[in-house]
């Protein structure tokens, strides 16, 4: 039987990166991934990513994605795609259909880095067709070039019903609303604002009551809810959509270590039935690891970081490198990796509701349950100040572990200080010179570039750009705000492009004075965005 | 002994709910309804409720609905979902026709 | 759970199909039962690891009466009385095979069911597939018996389990029996690792646990435990309904009410491979049966597999089960070691030990499966 010295199962963020500590350190590596592509999620991620400059922030998923496997195949890893592993069998014996036959393989160690998949929930009508997973959404449109609907309800505002909301929007798709039958937003507020400014609205408490339709999917009900999630009669509403999109969470994959006999656990906080690992990620089954979201469900970032650790700790098993060298190795690692479990957004914190940032600053209520910052209280944070000429408005209001901002002004305007999780401040010593590296670098589309003084009546509000079509200079609409309400006319001064800005257009448009701190986004006169 | 071991613990009457007509497991066509008589039946263990009314065991193996009969047969029960464990995990994790399962190719590297 | 008393006239050791039909028959005549079942499922064992056959043929004829008893007195009405559809199929056994080998065993097997007044007769491959006409060229000889069928072991084992617990019959699973114990000479207690139970007469059918449990009384059944391994296919339009089997023993099966195949069979390796504590299939197994199939039934071929498993089943030394009571303890009886072959007929085990229970004798005569039969070959 061909004999590896590691199999790991799942091309994914954690699995490459798995494989890639292991063969770096001599291992005779294969990957078997049951996809026609490899990288798992990451290439369905076309936003930027959260963390700092060692999460690879600011690089656009698939871009990462693209780095690992570069670095994989570097490494000399034999990734097999199309290889459908149906069994984990005594003795490390691994099992993979291959084309039309299967194969029998073994290896000295395993890693288990088979991902999750998504969570469904009930209501009237859920069968239907066009009832589908957001995962499956971004599938459709990210892998496959296929728009899953023309108008979408969306329920669930965790990061990934907030990530895939704009980017149904993106797609040309009509949001036409998100809904949450929690009492505030799960996700991240930033991923809420981009969705909100483009006036999709956000209905907190509410979950959907029926969707509608003969053979698909043609409408939907929802209806509030109270502390006990049942529905509030007479608060009903209806939307005609073709699809609904469920962002309810994630489960495990686990079934194969499972079969393995590795011990399980029933564990709500991961998401389900996980493997009980130790630190390095291995599993009751000497030799046997897991890493990634089927060890607990996370997110990209740290699933890389649990890969590497679980490479490196299957390289220590195999005698490839001493205990000491896996102790250097996975220190950093586990230091990076707490870095990405701090803030507001930290294990710990869910399901809490926290009242003020580590600042000291109150936390928005609206944002939490309306997707944006009200006006008068957006000037609270200490991203955001007003002076004289060009300066960066950073609407940053929660303790997320993110600072590319910081990184981005080579002229040090933008401070986030040692802790990640500070909120950028910006500081006036330093003169902006409107580069906009900020801008685009900022993975919440928070940052705006304001000139209070363009001329005598009119301001300028510098603005991300991540939708086609691109308006031209000159374009004239309407500039919404916050909320996605039309505050005032707008005009297109400028829409700038740089390799730097990595397809991030920064779109400069001209607004009276007064709606310089209102105006956060363009509808061109003609667009169907923020319709 | 704890509440699923005891199976002559007294749940009540099966009260009828609005929702029971709603299917669960979609591969199967198991409704809510089923399942929550089935618990009234006695089946208070999730791989009871499986052998008796084949929820989960459809081409999907129970991906989608494991935690759906899982929450039903939790509240049922009166106990945490945490509490009932997960049914047994089969190979093939993924569906495979007989042809290709029924043959071993002999190469002895994944890239031949 | 305290205010509930650990004492009943009859304690059952084992929450098989066996266990809980005898449970169902004890409790429709009034007697009070408790069952203990040490995994935490009802069923866990055998009851859900088989292919589902009620045959008649095959059978040694030994245990022959009491297949040819339930077929006739109870399984018809089986779904109707347990309230559950227990997917009786009585549409015929076809015993395939291919070769002249194959045609001598077949011979044999239904000349000895013909003695004992079975219906089974020889058929050539043309009239095999009149039958079944999906079979495959290559079979040239079937035994053929008409009143053989199938059922659903596990809609069976929890619809007894379920009309017992509805009669009053008490059910505590994830209680291993550890003991047995006397009281003056006559069976009394029965001992877990958390409660005593105590019963007038004890019943033990707990599969391979059997040997072990009666071990604590100083009585010995003969039995190992030896692996089988099926597959599921998904649901397929209906095809046929007999129930198969082969010469050769390298599967047998059906198709169920769903629509999927359940085929059971084997790689030859069964006897060697490892207990690492749980049924867990083998990797060798399945493509194995699949080949086997494949050549019986090439439609199949693009059927799917859906899953796999495998139990242990309670061979005996001598091939067919013990059952009735154990003279040397007054008051208990065995249910056991019934060797692969006991679904089909666990609603007549069920029905004649509670007979037996209650009033000490038997309509199909037991004693040639008694627990003390073996003897040494010279």
């Amino acid at each position: 039987m061909k004999r590896y010295d590691l199999i790991v199962i799942g091309a994914g963020p954690s699995g490459l990166s798995a494989a890639i500590e292991a063969a770096k350190r001599g291992l005779h590596v294969a990957v078997f991934d049951e996809n026609g592509k490899p990288g798992g999620q990451l290439f369905k991620q076309i936003h930027k990513f959260f963390g700092s400059r060692e999460h690879k922030a600011k690089l656009r998923g698939f871009t990462i994605g693209r780095q690992l496997l570069a670095e994989a195949d570097a490494a000399g890893v034999e990734v097999v795609l199309n290889a459908v592993v149906i069994g984990l069998y005594l003795d490390k014996e691994v099992v993979v259909r291959l084309g039309d036959e299967i194969r029998h393989y073994k290896a000295d160690a395993i890693i288990a880095a088979t991902g999750a998949s998504e969570n469904m929930v009930t209501f009237e009508g859920w069968t239907l067709p066009g009832v589908i997973g957001a995962g499956a959404a971004q599938t459709m449109m990210n892998l496959h070039g296929v728009r899953p609907g023309r108008r979408i309800l969306m329920l669930g505002s965790g990061n990934v019903g907030l990530v895939v909301s704009f980017q149904l929007l993106q797609c040309g798709c009509e949001v036409a609303a998100l809904v949450d039958a929690a009492p505030r937003i799960g996700g991240y507020g930033v991923h809420a604002a981009k969705v909100a400014r483009t006036g999709v609205p956000f209905y907190l408490s509410h979950t959907i009551v029926k969707a509608e339709g003969e053979d698909h999917v043609t409408g939907v009900t929802i209806a509030r809810v109270d502390e006990k999630f049942q529905f509030i009669p007479g608060t009903e509403k209806h939307f005609d959509v073709d699809t609904i999109c469920l962002a309810v969470g994630l489960s495990p994959m686990s079934q194969l270590l499972k079969m393995a006999g590795c011990r399980m656990e029933d564990n709500p906080k991961k998401g389900g039935q996980v493997p009980i690992c130790d630190s390095y990620g291995e599993t009751s089954v000497p030799g046997i690891f897991a890493a990634g979201d089927v060890s607990g469900i996370e997110e990209a970032s740290s699933a890389m970081i649990e890969g590497r650790i679980a490479g490196a700790a299957a390289a220590c098993r195999l005698g490839f490198i001493t205990r000491e060298e896996l102790e250097e190795a996975s220190s950093a690692y586990r230091a990076s990796l707490s870095q990405l479990r701090q803030g507001m957004f930290a294990p710990e914190n869910r399901g809490k509701l926290l009242e003020k940032t580590e600042e000291g600053v109150d936390i928005s209520m609206n944002l939490l349950q309306k997707g944006y910052l009200l006006d008068e209280e957006v000037e609270k944070y200490p991203g955001v100040t007003r002076r004289k000429g060009i300066h960066p408005v950073i609407e940053c209001s929660q303790n997320i572990p993110c600072n590319p901002c910081q990184d981005a002004c080579a002229k040090g305007c933008i401070q986030v200080g040692k802790k990640i999780t500070s909120l950028p401040v910006v500081d006036g010593e330093h003169p902006c010179i409107g580069c906009g590296m900020c801008v685009a670098s900022c993975s919440g589309q928070a940052i705006f570039l304001l000139n209070e003084d363009y001329d005598e009546t009119s301001a300028t509000v510098t603005l991300p750009w991540e939708f086609l079509p691109v308006p031209e200079k000159g374009a004239r609409g309407t500039a919404l705000g916050r909320n996605g309400e039309p505050v005032c006319e707008a005009e297109v001064l400028e829409v700038k492009t740089a390799k730097a800005f990595d397809q991030t257009r920064l779109l400069t448009m001209r607004v009276p004075k007064e709606y310089a701190m209102k105006a956060r986004f363009f509808r061109a006169a003609e667009s169907g965005v923020g319709a | 002994m704890n509440q699923v071991n005891d199976r002559s613990r007294d749940l009540g009457p099966m009260v009828p709910q609005p929702d029971d007509d709603r299917i669960i497991c979609r591969c199967e066509e198991i409704t809510k309804g089923e399942i929550r008589q089935a618990v009234h039946d006695g089946m208070f263990t999730l791989t009871e409720i499986r052998r008796y009314l084949r929820t989960g065991m459809g081409l999907c193996q129970g991906q989608t609905c494991a935690k759906l009969v899982k929450g039903i047969v939790a509240r049922e029960l009166g106990v945490s979902p945490a509490e009932l464990e997960p049914a047994t995990s089969r190979a093939p994790v993924r569906p495979i026709e007989m042809r290709v399962f029924a043959k071993e190719g002999k190469g002895d590297g994944a890239d031949e | 759970m305290e205010l509930m008393s650990n004492c009943a006239e009859v304690i059952i050791v084992g929450g098989g199909v066996i266990g809980c039909a005898t449970a169902y028959y004890l409790a429709k005549a009034g007697t009070s039962v408790i069952v203990l079942e040490g995994s935490d499922h009802i069923g866990n064992g055998g009851s859900s690891r088989n292919g589902g056959g009620v045959r008649q043929s095959g059978r040694d004829p030994r245990e022959l009466p009491l297949a040819m008893y339930g077929i006739r007195n109870l399984w018809p009405h089986l779904s109707e009385e347990l309230e559950t559809d227990c997917e009786y199929h009585q549409d015929g056994n076809l015993r395939l095979g291919k070769t002249e080998k194959h045609r001598e065993i077949l011979e044999g097997l239904a000349d000895r069911a013909r003695a004992c007044g079975l219906d089974v007769r020889m058929i050539d491959g043309d009239e095999v597939r009149r039958i079944n006409p999906y079979l495959s060229h290559e079979v040239t000889v079937a035994s053929w018996c008409p009143t053989d069928g199938h059922a659903n072991p596990l809609t069976t084992t929890l619809g007894f389990y379920k009309m017992a617990r509805r009669l009053g019959a008490r059910f505590i699973t994830g209680e291993p029996v550890q003991e047995l114990r006397t009281v003056k000479g006559k069976i009394r207690k029965v001992i877990t690792p958390n409660h005593v139970y105590e019963g007038e007469q004890v019943l033990v059918a707990a599969g391979l646990h059997s040997r072990e449990i009666f071990g604590t009384v100083g009585i010995d059944v003969p039995m190992d435990g030896s692996l089988l391994e099926a597959l599921v296919t998904e649901a397929e339009p209906p095809m046929f309904d007999q129930m198969l089997g082969t010469a050769d023993a390298d599967f047998y099966g059906h198709q169920t009410k769903h629509g999927s195949f359940v085929f059971g069979g084997s790689s030859g390796l069964e006897p060697f491979y490892k207990d690492n504590g749980t049924p867990v299939t083998s990797s060798r197994t399945a493509p194995c049966i699949c080949r086997g199939i494949m050549k019986y039934f090439p439609d199949l071929a693009d059927a799917k597999i859906v899953r796999t498993w495998a139990g242990w089943s309670d061979r005996s030394a001598d091939g067919v089960p013990v059952l009735g009571a154990v003279d040397e303890i007054p008051g208990l009886y065995a249910a056991c070691a019934f060797t692969g072959h006991g679904f089909g007929i666990s609603p007549a085990v069920g029905d004649q030990l509670a007979k037996l229970i209650r009033t000490g004798s038997t309509d199909v005569d037991l004693s040639p499966l008694r627990y003390d039969r073996f003897h040494a070959k010279i």
